[in-house]
């Protein structure tokens, strides 16, 4: 009775010190991420990184994209370090990191190869040259359209087209009878949907949100000639209801064989090319997105990044998890379980010489084309105050570009005009900004 | 100094009204006290009382069922704890002490005044300089320091432009705030309304609530999210009652409403504070919520930091600077009147403007400090904590000791200069109270009530050994003498005073009632009933608050000019009535 009692004592103290030294060892750290599949799959593999990491404890908060903006920034502006790690976009990166909000993340690990990150991505997520946060995901816009059918019309696509051949192909190779259009273009309003599409397409045409005096441009001859362009598109060669149109719908329209030419994010290749969600996937060709001879194409560039909190206090293994989370090697560790159809792109230049991703993803060198040519610091062929390729990185965006798209949605379905839908955008625009400007900070 | 006051001989015309009871031909009926305690609970605190629970954590959920709780308890407070009191003496509670309490007990209870008022009153001038701020192109004040020299000026110079105020002009500004209330009912609403598509829309992509558990829903996860500004879980159920009831803890527990409730026919009237509760501390406070958590989404920043005239501008557009400079003033105005005359019976010795003038300094060097307004929560539930004791002792007297037998005034009638006991129970509780709380035994919010307790125990124990069960039956007698007196005062003032209300039928008044009730309240409220149900997207949104900006500014000008008319014709008439009354009467 009494050994049994001394190894129960010896048993408990053991397991006590032993529970007691993770206890004062571990660090916790809370990290709030978007619910899409990419950071889900972080998520589910985060154990490569506690294994390799005992002294870290995780702590996760997924939520929907607009929820995890209004939370964050919550907890980011009190400097409440509620959250360690944040997940946020290539629009919220200038803005925050202006105001403080971000540990420069200038301090990486050696091994973490900075220099590996796609110059534009990187760009479009440092500040006065300093990375704020490390990107996970990146994707740009190109066009992609139907081989069979430019074969048919007896056309080529030319590597970087202009938007006339883009408007002379459309009409070839259109066949509403059979329920073919010669292109998709985002419709739906919001500013992440026709008006980050229009606003790269314009950019292509010489037209820009602001000049550089922050005075709305929307009464200028190029938007004008973008918005018509666009209309004339869509209302001549685009599917019926192009309105309510946005990513998803245009996707699943190409994957059933109904888009001869699409212009969107690179990121939909994979689902074009794959057999088994499309009916297309042997006939799909890629090209950069289209110019219109003035220096600047009508692609665009996203990022998801990982970034530190500045009230974070515990920036050590914040900064260690990031680095594990955006690094080439955890690219491999996805590729090893998942394929590398499956691996985050856009990000780390060697990716895109690695020949197993090369041949798992046919589009690959377009994509890493596309991002090369964008340049979010110098988005525009004018001179402007703000940086952002299909956003302007203000605070005042994101409403004004959902009002804005709300009028060329109703131009699209024809409710108004494009001279009124571009006036009442100079409106909105001018009200929004007057009264931002009032309360600059 | 007691005896001197009721001293039978002395000419009872010749004492200060404030001293005696109030006449019964001056008291009002229920409606009176429908509007005052709806006008007095419609301040520039609401907007930062508003945002505090959302800093603080509460979920939705528990601002509608807590502060519901919370408010009822506030009004029941007032019926049963304050009311009772108020008309069974007719007093208000600073004559009350100076008369049974003592001179000491008077000097420190007005002491404790001098600095919550002073609190108050730079709080309510920080909150309109945070308006004018904008004005100057000067930076939100985001730290609970000023962080621009320009802030702290405008802040210092707002405040010496009220101390003035407050100091020469008092009765204009105190005249003017009884014409801000349904203006402030609409304009709290409406800027709620105002502010909710555009909520809605960076949540869920839409504009528009289509039923009220949209509402409830959007209000749950944007403003009351049950988490607060550190991150972590917020305050619950049992917190936002408490602090709902703890935030007016000085006025009914604390009796200093005794000075509004004394006017009261019965003590039934008390219920009628719920005005005040349910619009100022119920719709007010989650409207301003709303308000605040859009606006700290259209800035991208939190609302523990944006500021209420950053979210009266997004709210209401140019009306949104006058809101929050009429509250504010008509708020700090008041409060720094009474600070001024609680610093005067704390050292009568020293002249009344140099008096006023060192409680000016002190507001004009607090009102810089933008954590005084971003506390009021706390400042008040404190407040009341530090007054509450004294609440205790004269409910104890005038509810406790008549059932034992004591006498109610034993201190007077006893003609001792301090009443001891009272001083020992209020340290006593003073101790017990912050003790507890530095315990953190119980939420902050509920340490009145035991304190509450601990007072009227402690008060009753200590006051029969001082005297309160004996008899004084010469003290008794000249006591009777004088109320007797007093009564006959009274009676003969009923007959030279009117108090008949006036009624003004004429076309010209129906007219300009005509023109601030529909121009003024009634065209801005169906402006921002548009917004709020006629915007089916973020462009429409747009040009219906646009609209609503442009027009109710004017609209405004119009209420302000059309109800200051009204009042004055209300006046002038009222008083050619009195003069037509007594001319003949003399």
């Amino acid at each position: 009775m009494h050994g049994l009692k001394t190894v129960f004592l010896s048993g408990t103290t053991i397991f006590l010190g032993f529970a007691a030294s993770l206890v004062q060892a571990q660090t916790s750290i809370t990290i709030a991420t978007v619910n899409n599949d990419d950071m889900v799959r972080m998520q589910a593999l985060s154990a490569n990184f506690t294994d390799a990491n005992p002294d870290i404890k995780l702590n996760w908060v997924t939520l929907d994209e607009n929820v995890l903006r209004q939370r964050v920034t919550t907890a980011i502006a009190t400097n409440s370090g509620r959250f360690d790690v944040v997940t946020i976009g290539t629009y919220e990166v200038p803005i925050w990191a202006e105001r403080g909000w971000l540990v420069p993340l200038d301090d990486m690990p050696e091994e973490y190869d900075i220099d590996d990150i796609l110059p534009s991505i990187r760009s479009g997520l440092s500040i006065m040259g300093v990375l704020h946060a490390a990107p996970f995901y990146g994707e740009s816009s190109f066009t992609m359209y139907r081989t069979d059918l430019f074969d048919e019309a007896g056309l080529e696509m030319p590597a970087a087209p202009s938007w006339d051949f883009i408007k002379e192909a459309a009409a070839a190779i259109t066949d509403k009878s059979n329920e073919v259009y010669g292109i998709c273009l985002r419709g739906k309003p919001g500013w992440g949907e026709n008006v980050a599409f229009l606003t790269a397409m314009a950019n292509s045409y010489g037209a820009r949100w602001f000049d550089e005096n922050w005075q709305p441009q929307f009464d200028s001859d190029a938007w004008a000639n973008t918005l018509n362009d666009y209309l004339m598109l869509l209302n001549n060669y685009g599917p019926p209801d192009a309105a309510l149109n946005g990513y998803n719908e245009n996707l699943a329209l190409f994957q059933d064989g109904k888009c001869g030419i699409w212009i969107d994010a690179t990121v939909a290749a994979s689902s074009l090319t794959n057999a088994s969600q499309s009916r297309v996937s042997d006939s799909v060709g890629f090209a950069l997105a289209p110019d219109n001879g003035l220096g600047k194409r009508s692609n665009w560039l996203w990022a998801w990044a990982l970034a530190i909190s500045a009230g974070s206090e515990n920036q050590d293994a914040a900064r260690r998890f990031v680095a594990w989370a955006t690094s080439g090697e955890f690219t491999e560790f996805i590729a090893a379980r998942e394929g590398w159809a499956n691996v985050p792109p856009g990000t780390r230049a060697s990716l895109y010489t690695n020949d197993e991703y090369l041949d798992a993803a046919p589009f690959a060198e377009m994509t890493l084309a596309s991002i090369q040519a964008a340049d979010p610091n110098d988005p525009t062929v004018a001179k402007v105050p703000y940086t952002g390729i299909q956003f302007v990185a203000i605070p005042e965006f994101q409403s004004i570009g959902t009002a804005v798209g709300h009028r060329f949605a109703k131009s699209l379905e024809g409710s108004i005009s494009s001279e009124e839908a571009l006036a009442n955008a100079q409106w909105v625009t001018s009200k929004v900004m007057e009264r931002a400007r009032f309360l600059k900070e | 100094m007691t005896d001197t006051i009721r001293d039978p001989n002395s000419n009872i015309a010749d004492i200060d009204d404030e001293q005696l009871p109030v006449p019964e031909h001056r008291l009002h009926g229920p409606v009176h006290f429908l509007g005052l305690y709806g006008a007095e609970h419609v301040a520039a605190t609401e907007f930062v009382i508003g945002a505090a629970f959302v800093a603080m954590g509460a979920t939705i959920k528990d601002i509608l069922i807590g502060l519901f709780i919370g408010n009822l308890l506030a009004a029941l407070s007032f019926w049963l704890i304050t009311a009772p009191i108020a008309v069974k003496t007719r007093l208000s509670l600073y004559t009350y002490i100076e008369q049974n309490l003592g001179e000491l007990a008077s000097r420190l209870y007005n002491g404790a005044n001098v600095l919550i008022f002073v609190a108050i009153s730079a709080a309510m001038i920080t909150v309109s300089a945070t308006a004018v701020r904008v004005l100057f192109e000067i930076p939100p004040q985001i730290y609970p320091y000023p962080t621009n020299i320009y802030f702290a000026l405008i802040a210092g110079s707002a405040s010496v432009i009220a101390v003035a105020v407050a100091y020469y002009g008092f009765n204009v500004v105190a005249e003017f705030a009884t014409i801000c209330t349904p203006w402030l009912m609409v304009m709290f609403t409406a800027g709620g309304m105002v502010l909710i598509p555009s909520l809605n829309e960076a949540l869920t992509g839409y504009t528009t609530l289509a039923s009220f558990s949209d509402f409830v829903s959007l209000a749950g996860t944007t403003v009351f999210t049950g988490i607060n500004a550190e991150g972590r879980p917020g305050i619950g159920l049992w917190e936002v009652i408490g602090f709902a009831w703890a935030a007016n803890t000085f006025a009914h527990f604390g009796l200093i409403d005794m000075a509004l409730l004394r006017y009261a026919k019965k003590s039934v009237y008390g219920l009628c504070t719920v005005t005040g509760m349910m619009f100022g501390h119920y719709v007010a406070w989650i409207s301003a919520a709303l308000m605040g958590a859009a606006t700290a989404s259209i800035m991208k920043l939190s609302i523990a930091v944006v500021s209420p005239g950053d979210v009266a501008y997004y709210a209401l557009g140019a009306t949104g600077f006058v809101i929050v400079i009429i509250a504010g003033w008509t708020t700090a105005n008041p409060n720094l009147y009474r600070a001024g005359l609680a610093a005067q019976a704390v050292f009568p010795e020293i002249p009344r403007q140099k008096v006023t003038l060192a409680v000016g300094a002190v507001v004009v060097v607090a009102s810089c400090f933008p954590f005084i307004y971003r506390s009021i929560l706390p400042i008040l539930a404190y407040a009341g904590l530090v007054l509450v004791p004294i609440g205790g002792v004269v409910f104890a007297e005038q509810h406790i000791f008549p059932r034992l037998g004591y006498k109610s005034n034993w201190h007077r009638l006893k003609g001792v200069s301090n009443n001891k006991p009272a001083l020992i129970t209020w340290a006593v509780c003073l101790v017990f109270g912050f003790g507890l709380d530095s315990l953190d035994v119980i939420p902050f919010v509920y340490l009145f009530l035991p304190t509450w307790v601990v007072s009227i125990i402690c008060y009753t124990v200590l006051a029969k050994p001082a005297g309160a069960d004996k008899s004084y039956p010469e003290a008794e007698q000249r006591e009777q003498e004088f109320d007797s007196k007093v009564k006959a005062y009274h009676a003969r003032l009923a007959t030279q005073e009117s108090h008949a209300p006036v009624k003004d039928t004429s076309l010209l008044t129906t007219l300009i009632r005509a023109v601030w009730i529909v121009i003024g309240l009634l065209v801005p409220f169906v402006l921002a009933w548009r917004v709020l149900f006629n915007s089916p997207n973020l462009y429409d949104y747009y040009v219906n608050r646009e609209l609503f900006y442009d027009l109710t500014i004017w609209c405004t000008l119009i209420y302000f000019v059309f109800a200051w008319w009204d009042l004055q014709r209300g006046k002038g008439l009222s008083s050619n009535q009195v003069t037509a009354e007594v001319v003949p009467a003399s």
